[in-house]
């Protein structure tokens, strides 16, 4: 578990699990609203490091602020964002969790030190070090997800080639 | 749970002023970066004003992020503020061309940097040419050498615009040239450097140079007859 600062007074807290193995109980509580504490769970395998989760909970928070969600929770708006699409519903599919997910990345906004405990205690697998992120991203699905042309590679990193995503959808 | 955004309003340190927009160096999520802001036109009537912005702002964050898809070096975009007519992104550290190529007028050329950063500028315009993209800007003052890779970053996408006509890339190239000629005449024929390159990096060179030869000899604006 890590808590880093947002733009502002806001902090994010990230914790990364493996080994899930009741996402189809977390998945329907998080379809049901009745998760809790309410947390964002992303596929971890398309997140090749922390940055562009940042940039995309910066966004969902400027949303807020303005009330301007097009979804229907600051967490669920996160990972809209992170999607870096604007259809919902492929968005929550692809970049959140489903029946099968054994990778999740957990978020929580302005969470505190129990309520990261209490949301370890939800998912059901090993946590570990936010580091191994890189590792383990998996690198096609990226870039059939984005659509990243390899000669964007060879000037890009890919973390580099998804926050352009996430900061540039709302001008297409 | 309280997660509001205080104090969005002031962007940091203002390091440039245009016509157009004030660039700011400021902080994004713990990272150094630049912040553009469109500011707005008080003699433009509001609602004019305010959809012109947007639709510039737009089309800058689109063309940059098009022209890295195209494999051409431009800083990572961070975020887009539709509000506040902001738009966010990577602080890029190194010298301008232009602080290059004015250094080299006084301390004496180095060859060898001189023809690595005429190669880049030749292969990084023809990959956008090839794209579709016109860069509409192209001086000396918008492109970075990357300090740690020496890499050259294309920046100021804000006269951007997407064309295929060989008119169009003949004029951005001919921008270039005329301002190479007059800032940096000192530093030797850089623009055949930069062509040469630009020719091996654009399939399209042929019918581009043949433009570029004729828009030499009447100047950018087109003569309007008939």
């Amino acid at each position: 578990m890590k808590e880093f600062q947002l733009n502002g007074s806001s902090t994010i807290s990230l914790a990364l699990f493996t080994d899930v193995t009741n996402s189809r109980e977390l998945l329907d509580s998080v379809q049901t609203g009745k998760l809790e504490p309410e947390v964002a769970l992303l596929n971890a395998s398309l997140i090749p490091d922390v940055f562009p989760v940042l940039v995309a909970a910066n966004k969902a928070l400027v949303s807020k602020s303005r009330g301007s969600f097009t979804t229907r929770t600051l967490h669920s708006e996160l990972i809209y964002n992170y999607s870096g699409s604007k259809h919902i519903t492929e968005s929550l599919k692809r970049c959140g969790i489903a029946d099968d997910t054994t990778y999740v990345l957990a978020a929580r906004f302005a969470a505190s030190h129990d309520e990261m405990k209490d949301v370890a205690k939800l998912i059901k697998g090993k946590e570990i070090d936010l580091a191994e992120l890189e590792g383990r991203a998996n690198q096609v699905l990226i870039q059939k997800h984005y659509k990243i042309p390899p000669q964007e590679l060879q000037i890009s990193s890919l973390p580099d080639a998804i926050i352009c995503r996430i900061a540039a959808r709302d001008t297409l | 749970m309280e997660v509001d955004i205080a104090g969005t309003e002031s962007f940091g340190l203002l390091l440039k002023q245009g016509a157009e927009a004030r660039v700011f160096e400021s902080n994004f999520v713990g990272r150094k970066s630049i912040v553009k802001e469109r500011f707005s036109k008080k003699y433009r009537h509001p609602l004019l004003d305010s959809k012109l912005t947007i639709k510039r702002l737009n089309a800058e964050a689109r063309c940059m992020t098009k022209a890295r898809r195209l494999g051409v070096p431009t800083p990572v975009l961070y975020a887009v503020d539709p509000l506040l007519h902001t738009l966010t992104f990577e602080y890029v550290d190194g010298p301008s061309v232009k602080e290059i190529l004015l250094d080299f007028g006084l301390n004496g050329i180095n060859g060898e940097q001189l023809d690595d950063v005429a190669t880049q500028i030749g292969s990084a315009v023809g990959k956008l040419h090839d794209g579709g993209l016109i860069h509409g800007d192209l001086t000396t003052s918008n492109m970075i050498v990357r300090s740690e890779t020496n890499q050259l970053v294309l920046i100021d996408f804000g006269l951007s615009f997407t064309s295929t006509l060989p008119e169009d890339k003949a004029v951005d190239l001919y921008l270039l040239e005329r301002a190479l000629l007059s800032m940096h005449s000192s530093c030797g024929n850089v623009m055949d450097k930069i062509l040469a390159s630009y020719r091996k990096s654009s399939k399209q060179w042929s019918s581009t140079l043949n433009k570029l030869a004729q828009v030499r000899l009447r100047g950018r604006k087109r003569t309007m007859i008939g």
